[in-house]
């Protein structure tokens, strides 16, 4: 086997200039698919981050009935001593903090002008240490202990939608608990941009406190769990479980990826687009790789028909051709993987930007990932491409006839 | 043990046409011969006459469209491409006019090919190979790559590569056609000396005067029919 290795590779070079363009086909294979892959695994990976630090966290615990059927009254399916929930929750291993919640809903008034709004109490000091971030853009968050007036902070295009800026009053409706209806008056301490323009049109936060005094009830929608790492979140949603297991309301444990509905449309999208590019690499490489080997089949018929004259088996030469695409398969991930990288450390150094994406308002920068597994896929698929790739032309070459094969010009 | 028994190589009433478009050409027609282990035989004749289908044939490389032949005792016409194979690999050596080295093999590498397709040991294959090249003057140019060898130097290497694995039989086509002169006579005495010295049996198609000067028996081809065989030093068979 090992001479038929040398042959197989002295035979690689032996046309230098059509191994060099066979080289850079399969090497700008690979590379553009880690280029494109690791752009969309950074694009993933950020959005998977900013998703989960914009407010998602790890986990979130709710009532098992949060899930199983609407709220007839408001919080109705929120968890009652969530306080107890959370101090148990708290003490687990790789637990950075709970942060309570409520999602509620009701309409805002400026005086002329009402709209309707989406909203978020939180608990601004255990929002803070989870990390989360708030986007203000100008103003600032909201106080953990506000003086006399209720606090809140909007969205930029419902400030817009209301006409009012940071230090106007706006007065918020919503329903109580009991079927009532409620008023509060805030005073906008901060304008946010989520970067989601439907939602900053809509978006209003205000301190739990204050939403518990609106909605008259001391229930919270969820806790909101923030771990350490994103990667132990298997591990932490197997420590809580159990932890959540007999207590007085059934709770239902969920993780990041389960609640991330717009992360995992994208992925999904990316995968597909990602799939696509590969299928298209892979039949690119597959043709012109069928193409150079049949090249180089016609180029060395003589000498084929040499070596079976010499009692080769053909089975061997079919080998041969396939031990040959393979190794210039290999040497062609080689230089993909080594050009791919190159290329995007020197993209990741360059600070590039892409446009924002529909329904975003701010440029992305241009990152690409180092993904050991896309390297690793992609050099297989370029692989296989050129092993597939060499079928036909080996075939050809021994059923060659042997007289007809040495009698070639 | 009878006569035809002892027979290297035994062509009995063969055929073979080629179909050309909507006829067939006939390039052997119901062709003779009987060949002894250790012969020096030249198959001479005109372009066309049909000795490169002869050797094909002889070598198994090719099949007659009628009658048989035996090679070393085995009848070729019964044999399946895989015991064909094996037959050239083990029994038979070739020579071809343009060399037909593989260019990017060095000389050594392209003796070797035969035992590495045998299937021959390491070491074995390295002693046998540097006895070939020794036998055919080229120790000193093993690591050189056929195109760095004259047309005199790479047809000795092949043919080191067509005796290395002691076949039964040696094949050439027209081995001197590419030679000058000199080249030519070297190559004549290298294979009569190796047919003289190993017992090695040498047929070939030639019609170069200076080859067939040397050469014990010729079998004369006109139009795919034996027209003479005649043997220098034992007489005419013809």
């Amino acid at each position: 086997m090992g001479k038929f290795l040398l042959l197989a590779f002295r035979n690689i070079f032996r046309n230098r200039r059509r191994t060099i363009m066979t080289l850079t086909m399969v090497g700008g294979g690979v590379a553009g698919l880690l280029l494109s892959g690791g752009y969309f695994a950074f694009m993933t990976h950020g959005l998977r981050e900013n998703t989960i630090n914009n407010g998602l966290g790890h986990l979130q615990i709710f009532t098992a009935d949060h899930f199983r059927r609407d709220e007839v009254r408001v919080l109705d399916t929120g968890i009652e001593n969530w306080r107890q929930v959370a101090a148990n929750v708290g003490s687990a291993e790789h637990v950075r903090g709970v942060a309570p919640r409520i999602d509620f809903y009701g309409m805002v008034s400026n005086g002329t002008k009402a709209a309707g709004f989406m909203g978020s109490a939180v608990d601004p000091v255990a929002e803070k240490s989870l990390g989360f971030v708030t986007r203000v853009t100008s103003g600032r968050d909201l106080d953990a202990k506000p003086g006399g007036e209720v606090e809140a902070i909007v969205g930029v295009g419902l400030a817009k939608s209301m006409n009012v800026q940071v230090g106007d009053g706006l007065t918020i409706l919503a329903m109580t608990s009991d079927g009532a209806l409620n008023g509060v008056d805030v005073q906008i301490v901060g304008l946010v941009k989520s970067g989601a323009t439907e939602l900053d049109a809509r978006y209003l936060r205000i301190t739990l406190p204050a939403a518990q005094r609106l909605l008259q009830s001391d229930r919270v929608t969820n806790l909101v769990v923030g771990l350490d790492s994103t990667d132990n979140t298997d591990v932490a949603y197997n420590e809580l479980a159990p932890r959540l297991a007999g207590l007085p309301q059934q709770m239902t444990l969920k993780k990041w990826i389960d609640l991330a509905t717009y992360y995992k449309q994208v992925n999904t999208m990316f995968n597909g687009i990602f799939l696509f590019m590969g299928v298209i690499v892979f039949f690119m490489v597959l043709m012109s790789s069928v193409n150079t080997l049949l090249m180089s089949m016609m180029e060395r018929t003589r000498e084929i028909g040499t070596m079976l004259a010499m009692g080769t088996p053909r089975l061997w030469i079919v080998v041969l051709f396939m031990v040959e695409a393979t190794l210039l398969g290999l040497m062609g991930a080689v230089v993909g993987m080594v050009g791919g990288n190159l290329l995007g450390a020197l993209l990741n150094v360059s600070g590039l930007h892409m446009p924002p994406p529909p329904g975003f308002t701010e440029p992305l920068p241009f990152k690409v990932l180092h993904v050991p597994v896309l390297m690793i896929g992609s050099s297989v698929l370029v692989i296989l491409s050129l092993a597939l790739a060499s079928i036909l032309p080996a075939i050809r070459a021994s059923r060659l006839q042997i007289a007809e094969a040495l009698a070639h010009v | 043990m009878t006569e035809t028994d002892a027979m290297l190589v035994q062509v009995e009433a063969v055929s073979r046409t080629f179909p050309l478009d909507h006829s067939a050409v006939t390039a052997l027609d119901h062709t003779s011969l009987s060949v002894a282990a250790g012969e020096f035989l030249a198959i001479s004749g005109p372009s066309g006459s049909g000795k490169s289908t002869l050797l094909n044939l002889i070598g198994c490389i090719d099949k007659p469209s009628s009658g048989r032949i035996l090679v070393d005792g085995v009848d070729t016409s019964t044999l399946n491409p895989n015991k064909m194979t094996a037959l050239r690999r083990n029994k038979i050596g070739f020579v071809f006019q343009t060399f037909n080295l593989i260019p990017v093999f060095t000389a050594a590498e392209n003796v070797e090919f035969p035992l590495l397709i045998q299937g021959v040991g390491s070491r074995e294959r390295r002693q046998r190979v540097a006895a070939a090249l020794d036998s055919v003057g080229l120790s000193a140019r093993a690591n050189h790559r056929p195109d760095l060898l004259s047309g005199g130097e790479r047809q000795r290497v092949a043919v080191a590569r067509a005796i290395v694995h002691q076949p039964a039989l040696v094949l050439a086509d027209e081995p001197t056609a590419n030679l000058d002169t000199h080249n030519a006579t070297q190559l004549i005495d290298l294979m009569h000396d190796l047919n003289r010295r190993l017992g090695l049996t040498f047929i070939f198609s030639t019609h170069d005067a200076r080859l067939l000067e040397h050469t014990d028996r010729i079998v004369r081809l006109c139009d795919g029919q034996v027209v003479s065989d005649t043997q220098s030093q034992g007489g005419s068979r013809g």
